[in-house]
Parts: C-alpha cells; sequence; structure tokens
C-alpha cells in the first residue's frame, strides 16, 4: 500500500537523521537548513547539499593537492581553503566536518605538515561519511515524495 | 510589534527611498513594513553560504541581491548607488579581502557592511570591528540573527541626522560615559530603536553609538553638503580655539567664531568636537586600573571606548578617516608645542591622573603617548611582535599599540611611548589640566609609574620586547574547538611570551579570550611566570622555541586537554627538555582530535600542552583511534605543570562516534 510505504519511509528517514544527530555527523544547524525548505523552494534542502558536495570537493582536492606537494609550504592558503570549508560545513550543520576542520586549521597553523596529512584523511573520511547517509537520506525522500505523490499531495519535509 | 510600528511612524519614510533622510530632526523614515524590503547585498565566495543567506534574507522579507566576488560586488555598488541599504560581506575572499572591501564601501557609499566568517576568534572578531564593521556574525549565521541587521542601517541614519540635530549642545561631558545600551542591544533591538528615538535629543546616545559601533562614523553633513575634511592646519585651528576657551566651555558656536574659518558650519565644529572629546575621553579611560575585568574580552567590550590607548582612538579615528595622522601629529605638536607654565614631569602630576573614565580629566603619562605618529610606529612595533596568529591578541595588540607590561620589561613599544612620555605628558598634562581644574578639583590619584600604565590587564598581558621572530615561527594553535566558549578568565596568553623572556617577569595573570573558539598554544618560549600558577624555571637550554613553551606550557598548570584519552596517559611525555625536539619538530598537532567537539576555555592552554608533548617526539602519535600512542619519557616536569590540572575529562561523546566510523 502506497500509504503505508510512505510512512515507513519516513519512519526510516527520521531513524536515519536521529542516528546521525546522535552521532553528532549533523547538528541543529542541518534543521535549520531544513526549514529554509518551503513552497516557493520545494528542493532546497537538496539543491544547497549538492552544492555544498560539489564545493567541498573542490576543497578537498585542492587541499589533497597543496599537501601532497613535496615543496609544500603555502599554510596560509590551506588555511584559507579550509576557512571555507569550515564555513560552508557549519552552515549546513555538518558538525563532525567542521570539527576535523578545526584541527585541521590548528595543525596548519603550527606549519604541521604530518598533523595535517593526517587531519585531511581523517577529513576525507568524514566527508565521504556525511555525503553517503546524506545521498541515502535523500533518496528515501525521493522515494517518499514518490510514493506519497501517487496518493497524497506533495507533503513538505518536516522535522 | 507594537514598539516596532511605533518606531516605524517615528521614522517614516517611503520604501523607495530607503536611504533617504529627512533633515527635520531624528526623523529617519521608513516604511510601514519596515524592515521589509531593506535591500541588502550580499558578498561571499563560498555558494553554499552564499545561497544560504539568500534564502533566509528572503525569508526576512529582504530583497537581497548576491554577489560571489567582491569586486563584483563594489561594481554593483558603485553603479547603483543609493539603491543598497547594507552589505553583508565574507572576510575572506579569493580576490579581495574583506576588510578592504569594508573600508571602500565604507568610504565611497558610507553603507553599514557587516562582516561575516567561519572564524570566530576573537581576534578575528576584533580585526573587524578596528576596521569599523557594524557587526561582525560567525558562521554558521542563524536566521534571528539577520532578522537584526536593520538595526545597523537605522542607527547609521539616526546618528547622522542626530548629529546635525543637535551638534550644538555638548556641554555636558559627563552624559558620554552613559550609553544607551539598549540601542546597541542586539537582542533587544525594537526597545532600543525606539528608546533611542524618543530619546533623540540626548548626545550620550549618540557618543555611545558612536563610540561603540561607529567606527566609521560619518561626518553628519556628509549626507547633505560635501565632507569636510579636517586638515592639519584646520585640526591645529579648532585645537587651539577648544584650548582657548576650555575644554568643557568649548562650544561649537564659540569655537567656529574663534576658528573664523570661512565655509564651516557649525555642525561641522560641532560633530569634529565631540570626536574630540571622545578621543579625549578614551584617553582619559587609560587610567582606569580598577574597572577593568580581568578578562581581555571584557576589556574589549567594555573599554572599548575608554581604550587606554590612544593608539587604538587614533586608528578608530583614523581608520574613519576623520582624522588623518597626520592631523593627530599636528594635534599632537599642537598641544605639546604649546609652551606651558606648567610643566611637570608625569610623576609630579598626580592630579592628572584620574581612574574615572569620566570626561577628560587626565591623561597617564603614557598614554600620553596615544597621539599620531609615535603611535603608529608603535603600532608597527607591536604588530611585528603579534604575528596573526597569536591568539586573541594579535588585533588586541595592535589595535591597542603598547600594553606596558607591568613592572617588567616593557615592551618595545611601550619604550618608544616612553620616549614621548616626558614630553607629551607635560603638553597633555596641560591640557588636561585645564579641564580639570574647571571640571573637577578632586581626585588624583597618583601617577603610576610608567610602567605600570595601564594595570588593568597588566598582570594578564605580557608583551615581549623582543623581536616577533619566535612568535612567527612558534606560532601555532592547537584548535580546541569550535564550540568552545573561553569565557575563562584564567586563561594565559602565551602569544606574548618571547623566548628570550628569560627575565622578564612577564606576569601572565590572565588571558581571557571570551570567544576564544580555537587556542593555539605554541611554540612560546620564554619564562613566564604565570599567576597563579608558581613560577617554574626556564630551561635554558631549550633552544627551541617550542621547548621553551613546554616549559611554559607546564607553568599554565592547566593542562591536559582532557579530550583526547590517549593524551592523558602522556603526561608521562611531557619533555621540557630541548635535547630532541624541540627543534624543528612541527608540533604535533593534537588536533586531530576532530574528536573533541567540546572543550572548555582553558583547555586552550591544555593543547599546547599535549601539542607540546607530542613534539618531543616524532615517535609519539595520536593515532586516531586513540590506542596507539607511544610515549617516550624523558620528561621533565617543572613543578606544576602536571597534571594537578583539573584535567577536563569531559570528553564529548563524538570520540567514540568517530572511532566507531573509522573502525567501520
Amino acid at each position: 500500500m502506497l500509504g503505508w510505504g510512505v510512512d515507513r519511509l519516513r519512519a526510516d528517514m527520521s531513524r536515519l537523521l536521529a542516528i546521525l544527530f546522535h552521532q553528532g555527523v549533523l547538528d541543529e544547524q542541518f534543521l535549520q537548513l531544513q526549514q529554509l525548505q518551503d513552497e516557493s523552494s520545494p528542493n532546497f534542502v537538496s539543491e544547497v547539499v549538492n552544492i555544498y558536495f560539489h564545493e567541498s570537493e573542490k576543497l578537498l582536492r585542492n587541499l589533497r593537492g597543496l599537501l601532497l606537494d613535496r615543496e609544500f609550504s603555502d599554510y596560509k592558503k590551506m588555511g584559507i581553503h579550509l576557512n571555507q570549508f569550515m564555513g560552508s560545513s557549519s552552515s549546513i550543520g555538518a558538525n563532525r566536518v567542521r570539527n576535523v576542520c578545526v584541527a585541521f586549521r590548528a595543525a596548519s597553523e603550527q606549519n604541521n605538515r604530518a598533523g595535517c596529512l593526517r587531519a585531511l584523511e581523517l577529513l576525507e573520511h568524514e566527508y565521504c561519511y556525511l555525503k553517503n547517509k546524506l545521498h541515502e537520506l535523500f533518496q528515501m525522500e525521493q522515494q517518499r515524495v514518490l510514493a506519497a505523490g501517487a496518493r497524497y499531495p506533495l507533503q513538505q519535509q518536516q522535522h | 510589534m507594537a514598539a516596532f510600528q511605533r518606531v516605524a511612524s517615528s521614522l517614516s519614510t517611503s520604501a523607495s527611498s530607503y536611504g533617504s533622510c529627512k533633515d527635520a530632526g531624528a526623523d529617519v523614515t521608513v516604511s510601514d513594513q519596515f524592515p521589509a524590503g531593506l535591500r541588502v547585498l550580499v558578498v561571499d565566495d563560498d555558494i553554499t553560504c552564499l545561497r544560504l543567506l539568500e534564502k533566509m534574507l528572503c525569508r526576512c522579507l529582504y530583497h537581497v541581491t548576491t554577489c560571489s566576488q567582491a569586486t563584483a560586488a563594489l561594481k554593483l555598488l558603485r553603479e547603483r548607488k543609493g539603491y543598497f541599504d547594507v552589505v553583508l560581506s565574507d572576510v575572506h575572499m579569493p580576490d579581495m579581502d574583506g576588510f578592504k572591501l569594508l573600508e571602500l564601501v565604507g568610504l565611497e557609499m558610507d553603507l553599514p557592511v557587516i562582516m561575516m566568517s567561519a572564524d570566530g576568534r576573537t581576534s578575528a572578531v576584533m580585526r573587524g570591528i578596528r576596521h569599523g564593521a557594524c557587526d561582525y556574525l560567525i558562521k554558521p549565521i542563524r536566521e534571528e540573527e539577520l532578522k537584526n541587521i536593520w538595526q545597523h542601517v537605522i542607527r547609521k541614519k539616526w546618528n547622522e541626522n542626530k548629529e546635525q540635530e543637535h551638534s550644538g549642545s555638548f556641554e555636558d561631558n559627563d552624559c558620554y560615559k552613559q550609553g544607551n545600551d539598549d540601542i546597541e542591544n542586539a537582542s533587544s533591538v525594537n526597545e532600543g530603536g525606539e528608546e533611542g528615538v524618543l530619546k533623540g535629543q540626548k548626545k550620550r546616545n549618540i557618543a555611545k553609538e558612536e563610540d561603540d559601533n561607529e567606527l566609521e562614523n560619518d561626518d553628519p553633513s556628509a549626507s547633505k553638503k560635501p565632507r569636510v575634511v579636517w586638515s592639519v592646519e584646520l585640526h591645529q585651528q579648532f585645537v587651539s580655539a577648544v584650548n582657548q576657551l576650555g575644554i568643557d566651555k568649548a562650544v561649537p558656536k564659540r569655537i567656529l567664531e574663534l576658528m573664523n574659518v570661512p565655509g564651516l558650519t557649525r555642525e561641522n565644529v560641532a560633530s569634529h568636537l565631540q570626536k574630540f572629546r571622545l578621543y579625549l575621553k578614551r584617553l582619559s579611560g587609560v587610567a582606569q586600573q580598577g574597572g577593568i575585568s580581568n578578562t581581555f574580552c571584557g576589556l574589549m567590550d567594555s573599554n572599548v571606548k575608554v581604550n587606554p590607548f590612544g593608539r587604538f582612538d587614533i586608528q578608530t579615528l583614523d581608520a574613519s578617516g576623520q582624522i588623518p595622522p597626520q592631523t593627530l601629529a599636528a594635534l599632537h605638536a599642537e598641544l605639546f608645542g604649546r609652551p606651558t607654565g606648567s610643566l611637570v614631569t608625569a610623576v609630579d602630576q598626580p592630579a592628572l591622573l584620574q581612574a574615572s573614565m569620566q570626561g577628560p580629566k587626565c591623561i597617564p603619562v603614557e598614554h600620553g603617548v596615544a597621539f599620531g605618529q609615535p603611535l603608529v610606529k608603535c603600532q608597527s612595533n607591536i604588530s611585528k611582535h603579534f604575528p596573526r596568529n597569536v591568539i586573541s591578541f594579535e588585533d588586541v595588540a595592535s589595535g591597542f599599540g603598547a600594553w606596558p607590561s607591568n613592572s617588567n620589561g616593557t615592551v618595545g613599544p611601550s619604550s618608544n611611548l616612553g620616549g614621548m612620555n616626558g614630553q607629551n605628558s607635560n603638553m597633555l598634562m596641560d591640557i588636561l589640566q585645564q579641564q580639570k581644574q574647571q571640571q573637577q578639583s578632586q581626585q588624583q590619584s597618583p601617577l603610576p609609574e610608567p610602567s605600570r600604565s595601564i594595570n588593568v590587564q597588566p598582570s594578564c598581558l605580557v608583551v615581549p620586547s623582543q623581536s616577533s621572530a619566535t612568535f612567527q615561527a612558534g606560532n601555532s594553535h592547537a584548535s580546541v574547538d569550535h564550540n568552545c566558549s573561553y569565557n575563562r578568565s584564567a586563561m594565559i596568553d602565551y602569544s606574548l611570551l618571547s623566548p628570550q623572556l628569560n627575565n622578564s617577569s612577564l606576569n601572565i595573570g590572565q588571558i581571557s579570550n571570551g570567544d576564544l573558539k580555537t587556542t593555539s598554544v605554541s611554540g612560546y618560549s620564554g619564562s613566564v611566570s604565570i599567576s597563579p600558577l608558581s613560577p617554574c624555571s626556564v630551561n635554558p637550554d631549550n633552544t627551541s622555541q617550542q621547548g621553551r613553551s613546554s616549559t611554559m606550557a607546564i607553568q599554565v598548570g592547566r593542562q591536559l586537554p582532557g579530550f583526547v584519552p590517549n593524551i592523558s596517559n602522556f603526561q608521562g611525555s611531557y619533555s621540557a627538555k630541548s635535547s630532541e625536539v624541540l627543534d624543528q619538530r612541527p608540533l604535533r598537532n593534537l588536533g586531530f582530535t576532530g574528536e573533541c567537539t567540546s572543550i572548555p576555555s582553558w583547555l586552550a592552554v591544555d593543547e599546547f600542552e599535549s601539542t607540546m608533548r607530542n613534539l618531543d617526539h616524532e615517535k609519539f602519535y595520536m593515532d586516531i583511534s586513540g590506542n596507539k600512542v607511544k610515549q617516550e619519557p624523558s620528561i621533565e616536569f617543572v613543578d606544576n605543570a602536571r597534571v594537578g590540572i583539573p584535567i577536563l575529562q569531559q570528553l564529548p561523546p563524538s570520540p567514540s562516534d568517530l572511532m566507531s566510523v573509522c573502525t567501520e
């Protein structure tokens, strides 16, 4: 039954979100993001998150490029990338990613290359985890919308 | 909402001509739907944030324009002058520094500019303030914060009008000290706005607002007439007129008469006088000893307007473009050049010192220096001493010129100041004498010794007299956590330590960084006696800064970042020896404790410590899983460095989470 599918999907989504919050992967800023979604921008969350992914991957590539360079010494530049990464991550509620950025920034300010490398690994790890989970969430949402749309009017994501 | 309406109605303007102000009194007029329709320009190179902000601002019913490049934004602003009401800009942008944009916008279009950044460190925020930002928002930005940005527009307009209207009645010095806190209080904007409007006639509002908010306050006549440039000569004339009349009898009308400059209006003089008074007041505030809080933050916040260091004022004034450095220098020349019958050394002028913050009563000798060029020099010295990364002091330090260290090594800058002291103080004293005599006949706290200028923070702030080289090398910031709220007053400012400070008694009492979100503890070296910690001996063989800093860190006594459980195991591995490590070991960074999500402020120190620990040994690993950490023995603790410190055991759950993630 479609209705039942919708409810179950919604429950699954809630559960996933709860886990993510509990793990600290997301924080309340994500809720704010969700609240910004409305009739005038029904896909706001996924739109912004996709922008975030796109930009973040660029940043991560830059960071990796900088660090892997043997003659790397431009910590300042790295700091700038980090700053941006931190800003966007915190703005969408990617709490753990942001925290790793903070640590990463500390390492870079100390010109600690090894530390930076480690932080970068951790950062990539956290980022991947976040991305996977959010994709999962969006997929569920899509399914839910489809299922709901078949029978009920499009409902807003409520949280 | 009712209050809101009242404000709205008392400020009435058509929605379209938002920027125009009526000349009639305190009336800045806005539409009834105010603040809806506020025209905002957002500049941020981060598209994610840009999109978010756009959406949030739309929600606030503002009219939003976004720009991802500063140069494009500037172009837009120039093309459509008067089209925007407020600008929101990120600090770090690739094509142009946000602060540069801020300055340009302030100069060319005179719009309120609000800065944003992910970097919420006190130092960064301080920079924003110094550059004249109306506000500084820290990412992530919430919608509620954006809802309030209209207050900056109103305040600015209102101030301009106020100045024009009430430029005549500046007799009362004392009212300056009372600010209208409501107005600046973001959380009660409505009330504040209303009160501000209703209280219109009070200079105190203007003074306070100017003081606290509008560092880049513009000439009130700017909106109506060509801005008057207070050149050196003009300012000299002004000052001599003021001196002639006596600072408390100096009313714009009489000053104008005395100056006898064609084309100068009473309003121009009035606003200039107001600024001058504020300036003097700030200088006099230097003598303040007791009223200053222990924390830097407190100092910053509460004393922004009574900044003991004239330099800050100068900067401010400079930034505002109102009093160019040459003018200030001229001012000094003017003040000091006057032959004074009452030449007195600083020491003999107890009268001048006044701890009160009211009015220009006295100027402490050291701070007499706070004029113009010498300060500028000092500043540059200071900035050398305080490289960017210094915790919270970089800007403070540079902004505040020399913080005389307490009785010990005076800092480089302060020594510069010292040089001027004698002369300046005499002149200044002279002027102040006048005022003081006219105003009060009492309270004269004896002049503190020059070396003790501001004891405010003296115990807290230590300014190394050595070059900054050490800092630069050693600056490392252990990032504690973004969320830490550093309200502790018992923090130590490492930044002030320099390697050669073996003998200088830097009393590092407290350093508090109100919002140090990330603190860095780095290779500061030097022997520092940190109160309340018992002094530790410095290892003379510590050659590298890091080594020293480790010593230092130990002394701090706070230590161990509890956030990393492993670290607690490492206490033993802390080595104060220079032998290995230190040399160019990059500071190991504890940072990867992405694990720590919340670390209390004082952990900042701890970070340092753990860093130091890590420093020693390459073999010292901090594995993410937190399991394998090797340590090397051979640690020498100096006294209490130990972990007698309350280690903060509050490990946030995340470490374990992280670990599980890692092991997934």
